[in-house]
C-alpha cells in the first residue's frame, strides 16, 4: 500500500441522527452511506443490492428525502438525519404501509422492503387515493427478485384505505 | 466500498469549487447528484483522486430573473416536478423530470445539471434541454462562459466543460405559451430510453432527437411548421424530415442502429401529435 493509500485508508469520523438518535461511528472514508449504515452504525435493514442505484434495496430517508444509499458517499452525509425501515415502528407497532405489506404477504425474503415501503409512503403521503397504475409507477424504482409484485400492489391499496380510514397523527 | 484512495471535498461555494478544481488539475471529478459517478467510481471504472461533491454549492434553487428561468446545476428532478415556475413556463422540462427512470429516489437524486454534463445519449434531459433552447452557465478559473445549441453536447458522453470548470445553471428564456410534445420509448418503467424526441412549438419551434444518435439531433424544421397549425401533412413532413435527420444512429445493448434509425420517424410522430392535441383543447 503506498503512502497516499494509507493516509486515505485513516477512518473518519460520522455523526448522523439515524433513526431518532444522535450517532456516530468512525468509517471508512470511501464508503458508500449503505455500507456505513449496516457495518459501521449496524442498521441492517437497509440492503445492498445492485450499488448501481437500480435495485432501490438501500433506500432510507435521508433529510426527507428517499434516497437509494448505495448512491450517496457516506462522508457526504455529516450531521444529516436518516430514518430507515428499523425506525418506522412507533411503541413497537408497525406504521401503517409496513402493517399491510405484513398482513398481504407482501414479501417473500424481504430484500426490496425498504424500497417498496418508503416509495408507498412517499405515494401515500401525496396521493391517499392513488390507482393500480399510480401505484405500479410509484415502485418502479424498486425490484423484487421473488415475483411478488401483485402482492405489494395489494399492500399498498390496503395501506391506502387504511391510511383514509384513521386520523392523521400530528 | 470504493477501492481507491480519494479526497473528499464539498465546497459551499462556486468559487471554492472552482479554486478546489484549479489545485487538483487533471485528477478530480465533481459530483452533481451522484447517481453516475458513485456507481461508476464503485465499479473502478473511474479512479479520481479528489472528488468535488456540488451538494453544498448552493446550486439546487430555481428562479426567475427577468424573462429567465434559471435552473441551478444540481436541481433534482424533482425540484423540476414542484417548481410552480417550471410548471408553468418549462412544462415539458417537468414533463421529462416525472418521467425518469429509477423511481421517486432517483427524482429526488439526480440532476438535470448532473445528466447535462453527464452527456450520455440514452438519457432523458439532453434533448429536452436542447429542445427548450437552453443556455449553459459555466463557471471557471477564467470567469463565466455560456454555451448554447448544438455546442452544449459535443459528442457522446462528452460534457462541453473544459478542465476546472463547472457547469453553474442553465437558463431558459420564457416564452409565450408554446404546445409542446414529449415522447419516449424504452423497453420498461426500468429501462433506459431508446429514443425520445422533444418538441416545442411556436415562433422558434424545435424537435430534437434523443437516444438515437451519439447527440441530440436538432431537425431541420424548414418552413415546415413556423406559424402554421399542426395538420396531418405538416405532421407527416416534419416525421420524415426526423427520420431523413439520423445519419449515424447510436447503437449500444439497448438497441441496435437499423432499430434506432427505424424509431426515429415514429417518436417524433408521438411527440408532435401530444403536441398537437394541445392544440385542439
Amino acid at each position: 500500500m503506498s503512502t497516499n493509500e494509507q493516509v486515505h485508508s485513516i477512518s473518519t469520523r460520522l455523526s448522523l441522527n439515524l433513526d431518532g438518535t444522535d450517532r456516530t461511528a468512525d468509517v471508512d472514508p470511501r464508503s458508500l452511506l449503505v455500507e456505513a449504515l449496516r457495518d459501521d452504525f449496524g442498521v441492517t435493514a437497509p440492503k445492498i443490492g445492485c450499488a448501481t442505484g437500480d435495485c432501490g434495496a438501500c433506500t432510507s430517508r435521508v433529510d426527507g428525502q428517499i434516497t437509494k444509499t448505495c448512491l450517496r458517499l457516506a462522508v457526504s452525509a455529516e450531521g444529516s438525519q436518516i430514518v430507515t425501515t428499523q425506525g418506522l415502528a412507533e411503541d413497537g407497532q408497525l406504521d401503517v404501509v409496513q402493517q399491510a405489506f405484513w398482513d398481504e404477504q407482501a414479501f417473500q425474503c424481504g430484500f426490496c422492503l425498504s424500497g417498496m415501503i418508503f416509495a408507498a409512503s412517499e405515494l401515500l403521503a401525496e396521493n391517499p387515493d392513488p390507482s393500480d397504475q399510480d401505484i405500479r409507477w410509484a415502485i418502479s424504482g424498486n425490484l423484487c427478485r421473488c415475483t411478488g409484485y401483485e402482492a405489494i400492489v395489494a399492500a399498498v391499496r390496503t395501506a391506502a384505505v387504511r391510511q383514509r380510514e384513521i386520523p392523521q397523527r400530528g | 466500498m470504493i477501492t481507491h484512495p480519494f479526497v473528499y471535498r464539498a465546497p459551499t461555494s462556486v468559487a471554492e469549487a472552482i479554486e478546489i478544481l484549479a489545485e487538483t488539475p487533471g485528477i478530480s471529478r465533481v459530483i452533481g447528484g451522484g447517481t453516475w459517478v458513485v456507481p461508476e467510481c464503485n465499479r473502478d471504472e473511474s479512479r479520481p483522486g479528489v472528488l468535488v461533491d456540488l451538494r453544498r454549492a448552493g446550486l439546487g434553487g430555481i428562479d426567475v430573473v427577468g424573462d429567465v428561468v434559471c435552473v441551478g446545476a444540481t436541481a433534482t428532478y424533482s425540484a423540476l416536478m414542484s417548481s410552480p415556475d417550471v410548471a408553468r413556463h418549462l412544462p415539458l422540462l417537468a414533463a421529462m423530470a416525472s418521467g425518469i427512470t429509477g423511481g421517486r429516489q432517483i427524482q429526488s437524486q439526480g440532476t438535470v445539471g448532473g445528466s447535462v454534463v453527464a452527456a450520455r445519449p440514452s438519457s432523458d434531459a439532453p434533448a429536452a434541454v436542447a429542445a427548450l433552447d437552453a443556455t449553459l452557465v459555466i463557471a471557471g478559473p477564467d470567469g463565466e462562459r455560456r454555451v448554447t445549441g448544438t455546442g452544449m453536447f459535443p459528442d457522446a458522453s462528452t460534457s462541453c466543460l473544459r478542465e476546472g470548470e463547472i457547469l453553474t445553471r442553465l437558463e431558459f428564456a420564457v416564452r409565450p405559451a408554446a404546445r409542446w410534445g414529449y415522447y419516449k420509448l424504452k423497453r420498461s418503467a426500468s429501462s433506459w430510453p431508446i429514443a425520445t424526441a422533444a418538441c416545442v412549438l411556436g415562433e422558434q419551434p424545435h424537435l430534437v432527437l434523443g437516444g438515437v444518435s451519439a447527440t441530440p439531433v436538432h431537425v431541420d424544421l424548414g418552413p415546415v411548421l413556423a406559424r402554421r397549425p399542426l395538420t396531418p401533412d405538416t405532421i407527416e413532413e416534419t416525421v420524415r424530415r426526423a427520420a431523413d435527420s439520423v445519419s449515424t444512429p447510436w447503437e449500444d445493448e439497448l438497441a441496435p442502429a437499423t432499430y434506432r434509425a427505424a424509431v426515429a420517424g415514429p417518436v417524433a410522430r408521438r411527440a408532435l401529435e401530444m403536441a398537437a392535441h394541445q392544440e385542439e383543447s
